[in-house]
């Protein structure tokens, strides 16, 4: 099993005929994963990928329902089509863009809260369960890292993913269902809100997160541990352990501002909280070995 | 970006937030006529970006006229890169109020953020006393309403005039953050006056790069920057901090770019800066090298693991810079990724060897650093 998309997932893809957005459907068909219509304004009639376009997200529907929604638009029309999916009932829904304006990033969060809706990124390569479905632009291709299993993962970045994602793999694990929640200041879906589905996924025994200094994403993810919300073994990977404060690294999340948001500070918050943090990438899957052979850690 | 604090009480003033009467000094010539016009005492302060200004004597009251002139002169002799000083008249106060508007991540709304202790560095103020900070969100569709505005002032323990004035300042703030797009609307201090009026002291703007497409265009000239280097990469659009060690970071994608930073100063090795050439960059190679060859390190490390940003592509890139540049220190390079099979061919074509394990690279281009031979 899996986590919010298997290989019975209908999925829409908004933008599909752009160059990205034709290109990484057709991956994500190669995989398995069920798109069943893409939007376009102005291409209806055309087919891509195999797959019928329409005008608007109502207009497809129409025709073919959909479960999810796939956002393959720049960076400043990703709010518009984020509505255009909300308004349309749809209940997940997964942008990629780097560069959403700040302003829209949380009008598209709110708008999902209000919705009770699942808007995953911006600014990721989305979400995987190998061997069944994906909604992004993941190289699935890479045996060493997209090998189907029974750890979740989730992400604040991109080729960190990789990385240690690689380290799990080669730890003798595979991944049920990886999520990339991006590295926006204001992503459309936090970490703690995607645990209760790996806690209630019979397929999943342990989930890895991969978070790094800035923002308050990794000590929720503590609280949730605290408040039992998640009782499988967890294991983090946190990047910007030796960052100096005030200095933004990378991703405009990624800044720490007086004491809050420091990867020290995420460490202690989830150490007491039973979790297992690695301090290099490696250590992460000789950290879930023993989280999965040693029962339960947390008592 | 962050706007300079004159720019950003411009835009405060055209909101309708009153500021102090003041002159801009882009240069010693024009330091007469600004100082005719705004007299003394006033207030010289350096129009620099860092924070702290205080702190750092940047900031100062000048008594008389030729107390002002002396620093203003001893400013542009002391920063060549001074982007203007400004003069200010003196305003005198009863109390300080913190304002600030920023995002809240978790609700998706904007966050007020006020205190009636303001002047002092307010994450000081979080630490030392957090019970003296009002906050309050506003939902971004519905915008901050009325009685939103005098529960905040009444809150902050204001009354009579300075509670109307200064819930004001909160509504024109509000209004600069929406329409400016902007990350942070900050305003300390605000100074009220024995007869309630507000006047912002100072002014926070940070205005987000990623609306600059429906923002009015700065034009972020050297000043902006904190050494010839950043400013380069700026306008190359590739993220790069300088650290002052020995080894330059090449690498793609944000998060492991952090991670390999950790994994040198584990190491005990020092990151002379940190370069990342992933997403849009990747075809870059040889201007990232050209950067990283300026801070003459001991090594260049790269490391890659890309999706989008192919291996190969880098690889090729990487072989043009080094045939470009000879570079005379070592290059440490760990491609992974898309397009990775095709690397070591890549390679060979200058001898250079790829490495595939992330930490390995690290070990050995520390090792480097400290004077041993590549293996």
């Amino acid at each position: 099993m899996s986590i919010l998309i298997n290989q019975n997932t209908r999925i829409l893809v908004q933008g599909i005929t752009g160059k990205e957005g034709s290109f990484w459907t057709q991956h994500m068909m190669d995989l398995g994963t069920r798109v069943v219509a893409g939007s376009t304004p102005g291409k209806e009639g055309q087919v891509c990928c195999g797959a019928p376009v329409y005008h608007s997200v109502r207009r497809a529907l129409q025709e073919h329902p959909a479960d999810a929604s796939m956002v393959f638009v720049p960076p400043r029309f990703v709010m518009d089509a984020v509505m255009e999916s909300l308004e349309n009932g749809i209940k997940l829904i997964v942008t990629l863009a780097d560069g959403i304006p700040l302003h829209d990033q949380a009008r598209i969060r709110s708008a999902a809260l209000a919705n009770q809706a699942t808007v995953i990124g911006g600014n990721t390569s989305g979400i995987i369960s190998p061997g069944q479905a994906m909604m992004g632009s993941l190289p699935y291709w890479i045996e060493r890292v997209y090998k189907p299993g029974r750890v979740g993962i989730m992400t604040r970045s991109g080729s960190l993913t990789n990385e240690v994602t690689s380290m799990v793999v080669s730890a003798g694990f595979g991944v049920s269902s990886l999520i990339g929640v991006g590295g926006d200041p204001v992503p459309g879906t936090r970490f703690a809100e995607l645990l209760p589905l790996f806690e209630q996924d019979a397929q999943t025994d342990a989930v890895v997160i991969i978070g790094e200094l800035g923002g308050t994403m990794e000590e929720e993810v503590a609280e949730a541990l605290n408040a039992k919300r998640f009782t499988k073994p967890l294991v983090a990977f946190l990047s910007g352990r030796t960052a100096p404060a005030g200095t933004r690294m990378g991703h405009a999340g990624a800044i720490i501002s007086g004491n809050k948001g420091t990867v020290d500070y995420k460490t202690k918050a989830l150490e007491e909280a039973g979790a297992l943090v690695a301090r290099r990438p490696r250590e992460t899957g000789t950290l879930l070995k023993e989280a999965l052979s040693g029962g339960n850690l947390r008592g | 970006m962050k706007l300079f604090e004159y720019q950003a009480k411009e835009l405060f003033k055209e909101a309708g937030i009153p500021i102090p009467r003041s002159a801009l000094v882009k240069n010693k010539q024009e330091m007469a006529a600004a100082l005719d016009t705004i007299g003394t005492p006033c207030m010289v302060k350096c129009q620099v970006l860092s924070g702290g200004r205080g702190k750092a004597g940047l900031v100062k009251k000048a008594a008389s006229r030729q107390e002002a002139e002396a620093l203003i002169q001893g400013y542009f002799d002391a920063l060549p890169m001074l982007h203007a000083v400004l003069v200010e008249e003196l305003v005198s106060f009863s109390q300080e109020v913190y304002l600030s508007l920023g995002m809240d991540p978790v609700s998706g709304k904007a966050m007020l953020m006020g205190s009636a202790q303001g002047g002092m560095d307010i994450e000081t103020l979080a630490m030392e006393a957090p019970e003296k900070i009002i906050k309050m969100q506003i939902n971004l569709d519905k915008g901050l309403q009325p009685f939103q505005l005098s529960d905040f002032a009444f809150t902050l323990g204001l009354t009579g005039e300075a509670a109307k004035s200064v819930s004001a300042v909160c509504r024109n703030l509000y209004k600069v953050f929406c329409q400016r797009d902007a990350e942070l609307a900050e305003i300390n201090p605000l100074f009220v006056t024995d007869a309630g009026t507000a006047v912002a002291g100072d002014g926070k703007l940070n205005i987000d790069d990623n609306a600059m497409f429906r923002q009015q265009a700065y034009e972020k000239d050297r000043s902006y920057y904190a050494s010839d280097m950043e400013y380069e990469a700026a306008r190359e659009g590739i993220p790069y901090i300088e650290f002052g060690g020995d080894i330059s970071l090449m690498c793609a994608g944000a998060g492991l770019a952090n991670t390999v930073y950790d994994l040198v100063n584990f190491e005990g090795g020092s990151v002379a800066n940190y370069l990342e050439f992933g997403g849009p960059n990747y075809m870059k190679a040889g201007t990232a090298m050209r950067l990283c060859l300026a801070n003459h390190p001991k090594v260049v490390l790269i490391v890659t693991f890309g999706t989008i940003a192919r291996a190969d592509v880098m690889a090729q890139g990487i072989v043009q810079a080094i045939q470009d540049l000879k570079p005379t220190c070592p290059i440490v390079a760990c491609l992974r990724g898309t397009g990775e099979e095709k690397v070591d061919e890549i390679f060979r074509e200058v001898g250079l060897v790829r490495y595939t394990d992330t930490e390995e690279a690290v070990r050995t281009a520390v090792s480097v650093a400290k004077g041993g031979t590549l293996a």
